[in-house]
C-alpha cells in the first residue's frame, strides 16, 4: 500500500475511534485489559499487575549489594529519586534525559563526579515512556503524539516549548505508551501496541511504524508485534531487533515473550494468531497456520516482560561483550511464581543466530519479594552500563575491572 | 546520589499536623461531611499519594482542590497518605433507593469494578476504595471518566466507564454508597 494511504488510514481510526476500538456504548463492559482472555477457571486468580508506587525509594532502602552480576563486575547506585525513571537517552553535551510512564515526567539528571542532579523538565505528559535525542533535539513519545524540544540542553531550567512532529496517532491507552528511538537510516521509530490482552488489533495497531524525524513519511515497519517498548539494531548488520511482550491468561508457562530481527520491512510476527512462534491462539487461531509469520529468534521466557534492548559498543567490558544484546526484564505478574527481574544478555553467532542466552545482572526478585524491576540500559560514554529501575526510582551503573 | 527528591519513610503524626489546612473540606479524620467532596479515611497509600501527585503537575483538576495540593512535596504527599490511610473510615449519610441499589450491585458485577476495586470494593493499593464514598462525589466522578476528563494514573478507568449510560452511573453510585466502608486490607 502507499505511504499516504496509510497515513490516511491511521489519521481516520485516530479520529473516529479514539477509544473506540475497546468499547462501545451500551454494551457491557469488556474485562479491564489486564484481565481480557483470563478463562473462567480462573476468575478468581489474585494475579494482577504488580502497582506502581507513588514515589521514589530513599537510598537507604536500595538494597543495591542484592544485585548479583558476572565476576569482574561492579553494581553502584548511580542515580535515586526518580520516580518511575524508564528510558535513558544522552544529549550531545552529556546530559542524560530520563523518561517516564505513569508519573508523566521527563527529567534530564546531570552528572556531577561523585553525585548527580535531577531536573523535571516536562510533567503532567500522557505517559512519555519514550525519549530519543539527535542534534541537540529531543524527542518525547507520548501515548498518542511525539514532540520536540529544540535546543532543550541550553535550557534545562526553562525548557523550551514542546513542538509536535507527529500526533495522528491511536489515543487507546492500553499498550499506547511508546518506545522510541532513531534508526541507522534517522528515522523516529516506534511501537503501536495492541489495545487489548488479546483481540484481533484494527490494523493501525499492533506494529513498530516510523516517520522522519519531521513527521513526514509514516510506514508501518513490523506487523503482528504485541507490543514492543524496546529495540536496537544491530552494531554492524544493521537490523533492527526487538523484545515483544506476549499475551497473559495462556497459562504459567506460556506464551513466551520474544526477542526478534526485522531483516526487512512489512513481515508479520504473528499477533494475535500464532504466539511464541508455535502455538496457535485457542480463540483467535483457528484456521490460521503458524508457519504463515515470522518464528522468535529467541523465546525469552513466558510473562517476564521484555523491555530493553540494546547491543554493547563499549570498550570497558570484557571484548567478548562487544555487539552482545541486553534485554532488561521488568519482571511477571501474571505467574504464581514470579520470573524476570532481571538483565539477560543475548550473544549471537556468525548467521546471526542466538549462541547463548545467560543472566547478566539479577537480584531485584528475592524469593517472592520484587524491590525492584530493570526497565532499560543505557551505555555510559565509558563503556559501563546504567540500568534503570522503575519501581525503585532509581539508575544503577554496572562497571568492569580489568 | 541525587540531589532531587531525598525519599523517607512515611510519618503518621507529621501527617496528622500537614492535614490541618485539609479538615477544613474534608474532615479532620479525613471523613467529609460536605456533598461532592471526597472522604479520604482507609483510602489505600498508594491512592490518596497518586492523586495529590496529578493535583500538583495539573492531570487532575478542581478548582478547590488544586491550590490544596500546588505547594505539597513528595514527602508531604507520602505523610498525609499515610496519616489517611490509617484513619478510620464512617459510612456518608446518603438517601439510596432499593431498586436503583439492586440494579448497581449487577452492574459492578457486569463491569468488572471488583476485578480492580476488589470484593466490596474496598480499594487496594493505587485504585480507591468505593464503598460508602459519598453518592453525589461517585456521580461526579463517574460522570467525568466517561467524559474522558477525569485524568487518570493508566487509562484504566476511562476505558471502564466508558459503556456507563447516566442510568448506569446512577445506579452504581447509589450501590457503592450503600457498602460499608471497610478500610482497604
Ligand atoms: C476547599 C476545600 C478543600 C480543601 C481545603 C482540600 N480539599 Fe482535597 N478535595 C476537595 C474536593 C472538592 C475534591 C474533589 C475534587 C474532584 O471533584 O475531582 C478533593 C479531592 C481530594 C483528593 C482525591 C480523593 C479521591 O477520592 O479522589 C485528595 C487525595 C485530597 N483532596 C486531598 C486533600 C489534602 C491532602 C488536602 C490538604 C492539604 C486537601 N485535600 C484540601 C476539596 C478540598
Ligand atoms: C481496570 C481497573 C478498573 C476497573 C475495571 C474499574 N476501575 Fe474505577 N478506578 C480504577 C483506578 C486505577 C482508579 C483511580 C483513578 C486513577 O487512575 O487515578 C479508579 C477510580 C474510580 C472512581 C473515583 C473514586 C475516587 O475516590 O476518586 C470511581 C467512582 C470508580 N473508579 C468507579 C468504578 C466503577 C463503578 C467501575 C465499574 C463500572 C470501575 N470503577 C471499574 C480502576 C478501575
Amino acid at each position: 500500500m502507499p505511504r499516504i494511504t496509510l497515513t490516511l488510514l491511521v489519521v481516520a481510526v485516530a479520529l473516529v475511534l479514539g477509544f473506540g476500538p475497546l468499547v462501545q456504548a451500551q454494551q457491557p463492559a469488556p474485562p479491564p485489559t489486564w484481565k481480557q482472555g483470563q478463562p473462567p477457571s480462573m476468575a478468581d486468580s489474585p494475579l494482577a499487575p504488580i502497582a506502581q508506587p507513588p514515589g521514589p525509594k530513599a537510598p537507604g532502602e536500595i538494597p543495591v549489594d542484592k544485585i548479583k552480576v558476572p565476576a569482574g563486575f561492579k553494581v553502584a547506585l548511580w542515580a535515586s529519586g526518580i520516580n518511575n525513571a524508564r528510558v535513558m537517552t544522552w544529549g550531545d553535551r552529556g546530559t542524560l534525559f530520563v523518561s517516564s510512564r505513569v508519573a508523566g515526567n521527563v527529567y534530564a539528571v546531570l552528572d556531577k563526579g561523585s553525585t548527580r542532579e535531577v531536573k523535571v523538565i516536562a510533567k503532567g505528559l500522557n505517559m512519555p515512556n519514550g525519549v530519543a535525542f539527535k542534534n541537540g533535539t529531543l524527542y518525547i513519545a507520548e501515548i498518542s503524539r511525539i514532540t520536540k524540544m529544540v535546543g532543550i540542553e541550553d535550557k534545562l531550567d526553562n525548557p523550551p516549548p514542546m513542538d509536535v512532529v507527529y500526533e495522528t496517532l491511536p489515543k487507546d491507552l492500553p499498550h499506547g505508551w511508546k518506545y522510541l528511538a532513531f534508526g541507522p537510516d534517522g528515522k523516529l521509530y516506534f511501537n503501536i501496541g495492541a489495545p487489548c490482552n488479546i483481540c484481533i488489533p484494527p490494523d493501525t495497531h499492533a506494529n513498530i511504524s516510523r516517520v522522519n524525524a519531521d513527521g513526514t513519511g509514516f510506514e508501518y515497519v513490523a506487523h503482528g508485534v504485541r507490543n514492543s517498548v524496546g529495540f536496537d539494531w544491530h552494531p554492524v548488520t544493521k537490523e533492527l531487533y526487538f523484545a515483544t511482550h506476549a499475551r497473559d491468561w495462556l497459562g504459567e508457562d506460556m506464551p513466551s515473550d520474544r526477542f526478534d530481527v526485522a531483516s526487512k520491512k512489512g513481515l508479520h510476527f504473528g499477533f494475535p494468531y500464532c504466539h511464541q512462534g508455535d502455538i496457535l491462539d485457542p480463540e483467535f487461531g483457528k484456521g490460521k497456520s503458524c508457519n504463515d509469520y515470522v518464528k522468535p529468534l529467541l523465546k525469552t521466557g513466558p510473562h517476564v516482560a521484555g523491555n530493553g534492548v540494546e547491543f554493547y559498543t563499549g570498550s570497558m567490558f570484557p571484548s567478548e561483550y562487544q555487539n552482545r544484546a541486553f534485554l532488561a526484564q521488568r519482571g511477571s505478574w501474571n505467574r504464581t511464581q514470579k520470573i524476570g527481574f532481571r538483565v539477560m544478555m543475548v550473544t549471537l553467532d556468525a548467521k546471526g543466530g542466538v549462541a547463548k542466552y545467560e543472566p547478566f545482572a539479577e537480584g531485584w526478585l528475592q524469593g517472592d519479594q520484587v524491590w525492584g524491576r530493570p526497565v532499560y540500559t543505557q551505555q555510559m560514554k565509558d563503556g559501563s552500563l546504567l540500568i534503570a529501575d522503575d519501581y525503585a526510582g532509581a539508575i544503577y551503573r554496572v562497571s568492569y575491572q580489568r | 546520589m541525587a540531589a532531587a527528591a531525598p525519599a523517607r519513610a512515611a510519618d503518621l503524626e507529621a501527617g496528622r499536623q500537614k492535614s490541618e489546612p485539609c479538615k477544613a473540606c474534608h474532615g479532620a479524620d479525613g471523613n467529609a461531611s460536605i456533598p461532592g467532596t471526597p472522604s479520604l479515611a482507609g483510602q489505600p497509600v498508594f491512592f490518596t499519594h497518586w492523586q495529590l501527585i496529578k493535583f500538583r503537575d495539573g492531570r487532575r483538576k478542581d478548582p478547590q482542590m488544586t491550590p490544596f495540593a500546588a505547594n505539597l512535596t513528595d514527602a508531604d504527599m507520602a505523610d498525609l497518605a499515610a496519616f489517611y490511610a490509617a484513619q478510620r473510615p464512617t459510612p456518608r449519610p446518603a438517601v439510596t433507593d432499593p431498586p436503583k441499589v439492586a440494579a448497581g450491585q449487577e452492574l459492578a458485577q457486569q463491569h468488572h469494578c471488583v476485578s480492580c476495586h476488589r470484593p466490596g470494593l474496598v480499594g487496594h493499593e493505587q485504585i480507591p476504595r468505593l464503598a460508602g464514598q459519598d453518592l453525589a462525589y461517585l456521580v461526579k466522578l463517574l460522570r467525568a471518566f466517561k467524559a474522558q476528563t477525569a485524568g487518570d494514573l493508566d487509562g484504566t478507568m476511562t476505558t471502564a466507564a466508558q459503556p456507563l449510560s447516566e442510568e448506569d452511573i446512577q445506579n452504581l453510585a447509589h450501590y457503592m454508597a450503600t457498602l460499608p466502608p471497610t478500610p482497604s486490607r
